[in-house]
């Protein structure tokens, strides 16, 4: 018996030697409840990443990370308030994974060496369109939502790439007879002929969300910028049809809020609790970082004597060894040296930058450039635009994200979990080849501050995201 | 006036490798047995790393084997869930060969190959902390010749030279994904030399009373021509060069003391106090062969601070042919926190061990021993990865061995 006791007593001892460690919080909604989640946005929303919408970047989206922090908690006990998301989460999701639509201004982008063409033993690794582009067939046909009628059509993420603010009273927006349709709108709104904001009352009525998050308002001021500060830029831009305006111009200030708070008044519609997202600091962003102004590199005396010879009639300019100024034409027609502080943007062709003596002998055409007053333009109605959220925010008693300054923090470097994220191209790994979506670990850390601000918010304990278990640049 | 575009700041921001868990005290089973404590008293032929002077006390020269078997594992939890490592085996093993050079010699020669340091971390290659740490290993032993010379009755002293070897081994995955989505690995090897000293002093009040002093230097493990391998996408392949590595990890200087008392007959009582100098390991510092725009020299501050390990042990002779043994430990941690990294986290450790020896015959002795280690769980963060949480580490030991009297 007693070498059994001291068997057994052993055996214990090996048992208890295994360590276990758990200080997870239970997951619980705090004051909100999760029930019905339902995403209001842009691209940003939809799950845009490398330049185009694919079912991998949809089903990557943040709000679908979001989604499966709140399915964790626990649904409500009958007659209790709160509780967690309930299943299932509807995204109108494609079937490829090279981008839609066809054209090529969607298309997917990869990672590939590319020579240049002036030297071709030079090679660098850069973001250039898949090819051969494969489309799929069945992303031309518009999501059919009566495929899911059980749910009554329910779509929780209802994110279209491309909207703006401004875009929510324009009618037949998804529809191909109107000029400036949006053909991601076309695939799933509800009727072709109707506006955003009737497309997102017929959501809100139809699918009656406890919760929903809204991220609206980059596009207000992204389509300026990425359009090199082409338009009128200082918010007094009239309609180009219609109520239609200019896509690559700065929304006016009155219509933004104008229609900002028309479409959160539908948000509000049914009760629903929320948070808005704010606009980032989009210059921050890498599409507009990588090429530094000042990349014009003379390495011989002899370049920078010819180069002075070169502009001396027109400019008076002094190059020297080492880094210099590019050359640009500004939107006033100007031939000037850039200064620092100005933009040049990713869209830049390569090989007019390294062959063809752009911003050397021939000036950085004005589209490829954000100058001095371009950049006022953006921040300044940014922060209009902004202040305009916060103070919505407040009135109607919603948590606020300010994403805008959390994102110039991930510019300058966060690290998580052994690896330090930021805005670099390709290699910081928050953002994906286009230079302004992020990758899908740039989307999970933005998932994990909307998180983290509601939890704030609403007295709830959603659990963050462990990001690195997802995709960030992927290399060849 | 080329532009490169791709201008990577990718830096290798983590190679943690190593923390203070590598240390074992093993050398002996009596002593494990004991709490760890064996500087006072000379029991058998051990003693050449318990405290060199103590060896010309031996009766007669003593051959000496013994091995154990560490099975250490190491829970993570953090707000989002917990990691268990997987289970792994090491074996430290101990020789010892050496007494009087005869009978009543006032000196005495011996050679011990023993194992001071000798442990690792198996994560899963996919857990939470992957892109820190997912392996580690350190394997090494000493070859200690030692002499002893016995002053006076009272006093005796022994020094020994230390010549160490081992072996080092670490991966962690990078955080460059191919086309799939599978994260690049950095894979090091390396074989570690380094040289030291162990000396001590012996004091012999009475049969009842006794005391030692003993100091071993530390000894750092020279990796020189270690093997850095790299598996990222083949677009990245010139970045990361495979290449050699060098690097330095010392096995810390402690200073210790001990008393033992047998108040009566049978009955031996012991306290050890070691004083163990880990604030030489101030930083890691890892140099590549071949350095590119990405692959930079890295270099992981530690900070670790002195610790001061109280020891207590009693050992109780039932019979001319059993004796049983016990004891325990307090081992603080000489990791601050801050650099609580997941390669071997640390936290203030409870020793508790027992063990039995046997005489079956006239020459021969045998020794078990059991020793069970669990740390305080410990919430602890790695500032220079952003890595937290909070660990528990437990591992139980298992050693036998014998020894024979010439």
């Amino acid at each position: 018996m007693k070498k059994i006791y001291f068997f057994g007593a052993l055996a214990l001892l090996f048992a208890a030697c295994k360590p276990s460690v758990n200080i997870t919080v239970p997951p619980t909604s705090g004051n909100a409840d999760f029930t019905n989640y339902l995403a209001i946005g842009n691209s940003l929303t939809a799950g845009y990443s490398d330049g185009c919408l694919t079912v991998s970047g949809q089903l990557n989206s943040y709000p679908k990370r979001l989604f499966d922090q709140f399915n964790q908690i626990p649904p409500k006990a009958f007659g209790a308030v709160g509780g967690g998301a309930q299943m299932p989460f509807i995204q109108p999701l494609l079937n490829g994974d090279n981008g839609f639509d066809t054209s090529v201004s969607h298309r997917k982008l990869v990672l590939q060496f590319v020579h240049n063409y002036c030297t071709p033993n030079d090679s660098s690794l850069s973001a250039v369109p898949v090819y051969p582009y494969i489309a799929d067939p069945k992303d031309m046909i518009r999501y059919n939502w009566t495929y899911n009628t059980y749910n009554n059509g329910q779509i929780n993420n209802i994110g279209v790439p491309g909207i703006r603010v401004a875009d929510y009273p324009v009618a037949n927006y998804g529809n191909p007879i109107n000029p400036f349709f949006n053909i991601f709108a076309y695939r799933f709104y509800h009727t072709l002929t109707e506006r955003p904001i009737d497309e997102l009352y017929f959501r809100m009525h139809n699918f009656e969300p406890t919760f929903f998050t809204m991220w609206l308002g980059s596009n207000d001021v992204l389509g300026y910028a990425l359009a090199g500060g082409q338009g009128n830029g200082v918010g007094t831009a009239m309609p180009v049809l219609g109520n239609f305006y200019n896509p690559a111009d700065i929304t006016p200030y009155s219509v933004f809020t104008a229609w900002y708070d028309s479409a959160l008044v539908a948000a509000l519609s049914t009760g629903a609790k929320g948070a808005l997202i704010n606009i980032p600091d989009i210059t921050s962003l890498p599409y507009f970082t990588t090429i530094p102004s000042n990349g014009l590199v003379i390495t011989r005396q002899t370049q920078a004597d010819s180069l002075n010879r070169y502009w001396r009639s027109t400019l008076n300019l002094v190059f020297q060894l080492g880094a210099n100024q590019f050359i640009i034409k500004d939107n006033l027609g100007n031939i000037r040296q850039s200064v620092p502080g100005e933009l040049i943007l990713l869209s830049t062709p390569q090989d007019s930058l390294a062959c063809a003596g752009w911003g050397v002998t021939t000036p950085i055409p004005q589209q490829y450039v954000l100058t001095t007053d371009e950049l006022q333009n953006i921040r300044a109605n940014t922060y209009n635009f902004n202040q305009f959220i916060y103070t919505e925010a407040l009135l109607h008693h919603l948590a606020y994200v300010d994403m805008n300054a959390y994102l110039q923090t991930v510019a300058t470097g966060v690290t998580f979990n052994g690896i330090t994220y930021n805005a670099n191209f390709i290699s910081g790994g928050a953002f994906s080849l286009d230079g302004v979506h992020p990758t899908q670990r740039g989307y999970a850390i933005i998932a994990n501050k909307i998180i983290s601000t509601i939890n704030d918010y609403y007295s709830s304990t959603v659990a963050l995201i462990d990001v690195n278990q997802f995709h960030g640049v992927l290399f060849p | 006036m080329k532009k490169h575009l791709l201008a990577f700041s990718f830096l290798l921001c983590t190679i943690s490798s190593f923390g203070a868990g590598y240390l074992i005290n093993l050398e002996g089973l009596r002593q494990v047995a004991m709490g760890g404590t064996g500087t006072a008293w000379p029991w058998d032929a051990s003693t050449i790393f318990y405290n060199p002077g103590g060896l010309v006390r031996l009766k007669s020269i003593q051959a000496y084997a013994s091995m154990s078997m560490i099975i250490p594992r190491t829970a993570f939890g953090d707000p989002n869930g917990s990691a268990v490592s997987h289970k792994q085996t090491f074996t430290p093993f101990n020789f010892y060969f050496g007494g009087p050079i005869k009978e009543y010699s006032r000196w005495a020669l011996g050679l011990g190959v023993y194992t001071p340091a000798g442990n690792g971390l198996q994560w899963d290659n996919n857990w939470v902390g992957k892109y820190v740490v997912q392996n580690t290993q350190l394997k090494c032993f000493f070859i200690q010749p030692t002499v002893s010379f016995r002053v006076t009755d009272f006093l005796a002293v022994g020094a020994g030279f230390v010549y160490g070897n081992g072996s080092i081994d670490m991966s962690q995955a990078l955080p460059v994904q191919d086309l799939y989505g599978n994260d690049g690995q950095l894979k090091m090897h390396g074989n570690a030399v380094g040289i030291g000293f162990n000396t001590g002093i012996q004091l012999k009040f009475s049969d009842r009373v006794q005391m030692g002093f003993t100091y071993r230097s530390q000894v750092n493990m020279n990796i020189d021509g270690g093997s850095a391998k790299f598996s990222v996408p083949s677009s990245l392949a010139s970045s990361f060069p495979n290449t050699s590595f060098s690097t330095q990890l010392p096995v810390p200087q402690v200073a210790s003391f001990g008393l033992g008392v047998r108040p009566i007959d049978g009955l031996t009582l012991q306290f050890d106090l070691n004083y163990t100098g880990w604030n030489s390991y101030d930083s890691l510092r890892i140099d590549f062969g071949q350095n590119t725009a990405f692959l930079k020299n890295n270099h992981a501050p530690r900070h670790y601070q002195n610790t001061l390990s109280p020891r207590f042990g009693a050992n109780v002779k039932l019979s001319k042919v059993v004796s049983i043994m016990g004891g325990f430990a307090y081992d603080p941690t000489p990791v601050t926190n801050g650099y609580v990294s997941p390669d071997l986290p640390d936290a203030n450790r409870v020793v508790l061990s027992c063990g039995v020896t046997v005489k079956p015959a006239h020459r021969i002795t045998l020794i078990a021993a059991f020793e069970s280690t669990t740390t305080m769980k410990r919430a602890g963060s790695y500032d220079f990865g952003n890595f937290s949480g909070t660990y528990q580490t437990m591992a139980v030991t298992p050693g036998i061995g014998l020894y024979y009297n010439l």
